[in-house]
């Protein structure tokens, strides 16, 4: 609704036959015939009688868009242990530097996954976490409502994060938010390598 | 003057101060609406339904805020500016003819009543701005004494039109005279210039450079909170009130309504009223559209411009008078 009034003049032609300054009589009937704040003043008013864009927020909520990226969680595998096997590729990638990863040797030399953390206070939201993962094991959710009062409320911890994933990736909506957009790397280990995101033409 | 006579009299300047408090509280949230709604925006909507409460909200926030003042104040002046403009403001109501019969003083010289007392306003700006001692009130202030004394002019001229078709500085014979045809007609240039200097004289946008946020922080009031700053912005309002007042007095036909079919039953103070809010509605509407003028332009429009017009509209009216 905005685009017939504020239209840039094409610079090339409006350029070449820029018009002089009027001085002394022009001037002054340039002034007083107030062309100009007419225009402006029915701008406004026609604005006036147009519908605002305002959304009132907490009554009126905007769905977020396909593939929001918001609060993260950790994927609870099969059996319903983190799927995250401690390789560290998302906290490297993390450009923020918001994840912290701590895990120690296990009896038979395997990883143990002790903590996986995420300040989201720093987070940037980019999600590089997500495509990094080989295994799909950080996912995020499209829930971006969280606030809280003190430091603590936003520093996620590992049985955090993995709430948070029954939380929000428990339903069937969440579900399908996860194949539509964060599918887990995992299932797609056996097939072509694609991207964790699909993104285009999926999501009609 | 009989003691019922005075109770009345004291009743009487209750209600009128009341009102005008109430219009200020409620101009505030009006200017917020219509601004925001010329915007794009819905404007105050959580206090209340559609925000109709906010101007209590604020008004009570005002009252409880600190009071701080600079030490580096002149503790007086510091105190006795904000009175000074809220006084000039709510004073000057006294002459308004809201009605034919309803007005607090009839005096005859009303006109220069409310043109002295305007300025007389212009003094708790200078003074509040100078004893803050801070350099955005000074700047603030300063800049409020060049434009008000450039366009007190521009106004007292463009009234001289209206006092020489009238006869008189009385605003009730003044309107009177406009019983058959108000003098927005016979005298549109001096309803122009009389606009514009009002909105210089009540440093309203285009015009609000002794207040410009964007430079000087909040310009003459910087340093005042709390209650005192609100008598700066009941100073304001009331003042952009009388401005309009003043204006539908003089060029609108005052309390005057179309004399036909259901307007004749309309009572006067009706339409002295809609026509005040038609007029505060336009400054709002000013507000909404223009960016501030650079002090440069300002003096420049109101020596060069809005002056020389004002004197030819004094001769026009003059010769035609004459013939």
């Amino acid at each position: 609704m905005f685009d017939a009034n504020l239209k840039e003049p094409d610079p090339g032609a409006e350029g070449s036959r820029r018009r002089e300054e009027p001085t002394g009589l022009a001037k002054l009937l340039r002034l007083v015939s107030l062309g100009e704040i007419l225009r402006g003043l029915s701008l406004t008013m026609k604005h006036f009688f147009t519908p605002s864009v305002t959304r009132q927020y907490p009554t009126e909520k905007r769905e977020p868009f396909a593939g929001a990226r918001g609060l993260h969680a950790l994927v609870r595998d099969a059996t319903g242990e983190p799927a995250c096997v401690g390789c560290c590729l998302c906290a490297a990638m993390c450009p923020s530097e918001c994840i912290h990863i701590y895990t120690s040797d296990g009896e038979n030399h395997e990883k143990i996954l002790d903590r996986y953390e995420i300040d989201t206070l720093r987070c940037v939201f980019c999600g590089f976490c997500v495509e990094a993962c080989p295994y799909g094991a950080v996912v995020m959710s499209d829930h971006y409502e969280y606030s809280g009062y003190t430091r603590e409320e936003f520093y996620y911890t590992k049985d955090r994060l993995l709430d948070n994933w029954d939380r929000y990736f428990g339903g069937e909506k969440g579900q399908d938010y996860l194949d539509r957009f964060w599918r887990p790397r995992r299932e797609d280990i056996g097939e072509a390598r694609r991207s964790a995101m699909k993104v285009e033409g999926d999501d009609e | 003057m009989t003691l019922v006579e005075s109770a009345t009299l004291v009743g009487i300047i209750v209600a009128v101060i009341t009102v005008t408090m109430l219009h200020v509280a409620y101009a505030v949230y009006f200017e917020r609406k219509v601004v925001a709604h010329m915007q794009a925006r819905l404007g105050p909507m959580r206090v209340g339904p559609h925000g109709l409460l906010q101007p209590i909200a604020d008004g009570v926030k005002l009252f409880f805020k600190e009071d701080l003042i600079p030490s580096t104040a002149d503790k007086s002046i510091y105190f006795i500016a904000p009175v000074i403009t809220a006084f000039a403001a709510l004073a000057s109501l006294a002459v308004v003819p809201f009605t034919d019969s309803f007005a607090i003083a009839h005096i005859n010289i009303g006109l220069l009543y409310i043109l002295a007392l305007s300025s007389l306003g212009a003094y708790g700006v200078i003074l509040g701005g100078w004893s803050s001692n801070s350099k955005y009130a000074f700047l603030g202030s300063l800049r409020s004494a060049a434009q008000v004394i450039s366009y007190e002019i521009a106004m007292g001229l463009s009234l001289i039109g209206v006092v020489l078709l009238a006869g008189s500085t009385d605003l009730a014979t003044i309107v009177r005279a406009q019983s058959e045809l108000p003098f927005i007609v016979p005298q549109f240039i001096g309803f122009f210039v009389f606009l514009m200097a009002a909105i210089a004289e009540t440093n309203r946008l285009p015009f609000d450079l002794p207040e410009a946020e964007t430079e000087l922080v909040a310009g003459y009031f910087t340093e005042y909170t709390g209650f005192r700053f609100s008598l700066f912005f009941v100073g304001e309002y009331a003042g952009m009130f009388v401005m309009s007042a003043l204006a539908t007095v003089c060029f609108l036909g005052g309390w005057h309504g179309p004399d036909f079919w259901i307007f004749a039953m309309v009572p006067p103070v009706v339409w002295f009223m809609l026509k005040v809010y038609a007029l505060i509605f336009f400054y709002f509407w000013i507000r909404a559209t223009l960016p501030r003028y650079r002090y440069d332009q300002l003096m420049g429009l109101g020596w060069k411009v809005f002056i020389p017009l004002a004197l030819v509209n004094v001769a026009i009216t003059g010769l035609l008078k004459a013939l």
